[in-house]
């Protein structure tokens, strides 16, 4: 009996460094070619760059390629032809997907694919599922609210493709979806932290059920960095008994990274498909060395609808030193996705990353799921709040908790917050994106 | 094992497959059940593509 396959793809995800830069090269002066060909927007960019496709010869001239923001695609697709504006590369006939960004950094971004673009799509879910487990044997279930958003949808088809049985948890409450898993034991599951976190609390304090004891394995996340902290991966594992990965995605990116089986702190960049940059972000300088921070430069080789080419994610990540044990040569990025340019904020002068202080909760035992960040101002100084619910049952350990949450935090954020305990379940409840930190300095 | 596999060989079943389909594709303008269907399975070579037949003449 042959040996079951540890790769989706066991030629592209064991290809030496030196052969994933020549097909990195090949690959992106062929969509750059298509793009300065099929969009004017991209077009028009590239020649007030004074760039034409015979400019990429070597892997070097691709960092002098301008690079595509957000905001960019916001304010072209303002303008005619609705909705797409000057960005799409195909007649509109040939668009079968609609998606679009969330909106959390402003108005969403609208993401048109052809159904290659949507095969693509889920067949970067696939290099994800696969290294994480999922099988043809696994039932998934997904309790993702179908709609214009992307995840999940590409999540759902690739476990198709590999196989699987999927159960769409579409318009079900959570608790008719803790009923749902219940009856029909799936195995798998994919969701946000936030919501993994909600459902488990649900099922054990509203419902009397022990997530642990339901039939879930492996859950894949995505959407917030939650399954890259060790805390709240460690939580979330617990809670439901079953293994933890992270992946990374995003509707104008496509599925980019992954975390494998052996879970290596770190997210395995899918370096066949797409072309990760980190730069400096004082100095604009592409790092390639281990251990330096940076935000992420990203271009997808093969989407034709409408292409990313060194889209400016403001994703922070770093390359990790250290190669994977599981036999992949494409890179990790150590820690995941570390943060985003736009949430890094200075309080007193100091630098905080919001993922630092869901660190210090999510490892503190006795606090719920739920916590909420709020920068103010107190006269002309800063002032930062952070409210926390206790557990039902763990009242009595008010006291010791708040010298343990205080002294961590001085301890890794450098700050000193003022705390407030409230009731459990008062705190807003997210089911997709959760918005903890909630800067008010902007709107005084 | 894939280690066993004649790359070249996967890669001009691969090449053969796409120009029938497109050929297929180009008979069938006006017969919307033959001609989208061959457009789905031309994205599907295209994956075939990717995991594959890009990776030739590194």
């Amino acid at each position: 009996m042959s040996k079951e396959p540890i790769f989706w793809n066991p030629l592209l995800e064991t290809l030496p460094q030196e052969k994933i830069r020549k097909l990195q090269l090949k690959k992106f002066k062929r969509i750059f070619g298509w793009v300065y060909d099929h969009s004017k927007f991209h077009r028009s960019l590239y020649e007030r760059a004074g760039m034409t496709p015979a400019d990429i010869r070597s892997f070097e001239d691709i960092r002098y390629v301008p690079k595509v923001e957000k905001a960019m695609m916001r304010e072209i697709q303002q303008r005619d032809p609705f909705p797409y504006g000057d960005t799409l590369c195909v007649p509109l006939e040939e668009v079968v997907e609609f998606h679009q960004t969330s909106g959390s950094t402003g108005h969403p971004v609208y993401q048109a694919d052809t159904w290659q673009d949507w095969e693509w799509f889920s067949e970067s879910w696939a290099f994800i599922l696969w290294a994480q487990g999922y099988r043809p044997m696994d039932r998934v279930f997904i309790p993702f609210g179908y709609n214009v958003f992307v995840a999940f949808w590409s999540g759902h088809y690739a476990a198709e493709k590999i196989g699987c049985e999927v159960i769409p948890g579409g318009v079900l409450d959570t608790k008719a979806r803790i009923l749902k898993i219940q009856e029909l034991k799936p195995t798998a599951m994919m969701g946000t932290p936030t919501y993994i976190l909600s459902m488990a609390a649900t099922a054990k304090n509203k419902m009397g059920i022990d997530p642990s004891t339901l039939t879930i394995n492996k859950i894949t996340c995505a959407g917030e960095p939650g399954a890259s902290i060790p805390s709240t991966k460690k939580r979330m594992e617990e809670m439901w008994g079953a293994k933890v990965y992270d992946h990374a995605g995003a509707t104008e990116i496509g599925a980019w990274s992954y975390e494998c089986q052996l879970q290596p702190e770190g997210m395995h960049v899918n370096e066949a498909l797409f072309l990760v940059e980190i730069e400096d972000i004082e100095t604009g300088e592409i790092i390639e060395d281990p251990g330096r921070q940076g935000k992420m430069i990203i271009t997808a080789f093969d989407r034709q609808a409408m292409p990313c080419i060194r889209f400016d994610s403001k994703d922070i990540i770093e390359w990790d030193p250290e190669p994977c044990q599981c036999g992949r040569t494409f890179r990790l990025i150590k820690g995941g996705v570390i943060g985003r340019v736009d949430d890094i904020t200075k309080v007193k002068g100091v630098l905080l990353a919001p993922s630092a202080i869901e660190e210090v909760v999510r490892e503190i035992e006795g606090l719920g799921e739920e916590y909420e960040v709020v920068v103010d101002k107190e006269g002309d100084v800063d002032r930062i709040t952070l409210k926390v619910e206790l557990l039902p049952g763990k009242e009595d350990l008010q006291a010791s908790i708040k010298n343990l949450i205080t002294d961590q935090l001085r301890l890794k954020t450098n700050l000193r917050y003022n705390l407030e305990f409230h009731d459990y379940g008062t705190l807003p409840r997210y089911e997709v994106k959760a918005r903890r930190f909630k800067d008010l300095r902007k709107t005084h | 094992m894939f280690q066993d596999l004649d790359i070249k060989e996967i890669e001009e079943k691969i090449h053969l497959m796409k120009k029938n389909v497109e050929e297929l594709n180009e008979m069938v303008n006006g017969f919307p059940a033959l001609e989208k269907n061959t457009s789905r399975i031309l994205a599907s070579i295209n994956m075939l593509e990717i995991n594959l037949s890009d990776l030739l003449d590194l």
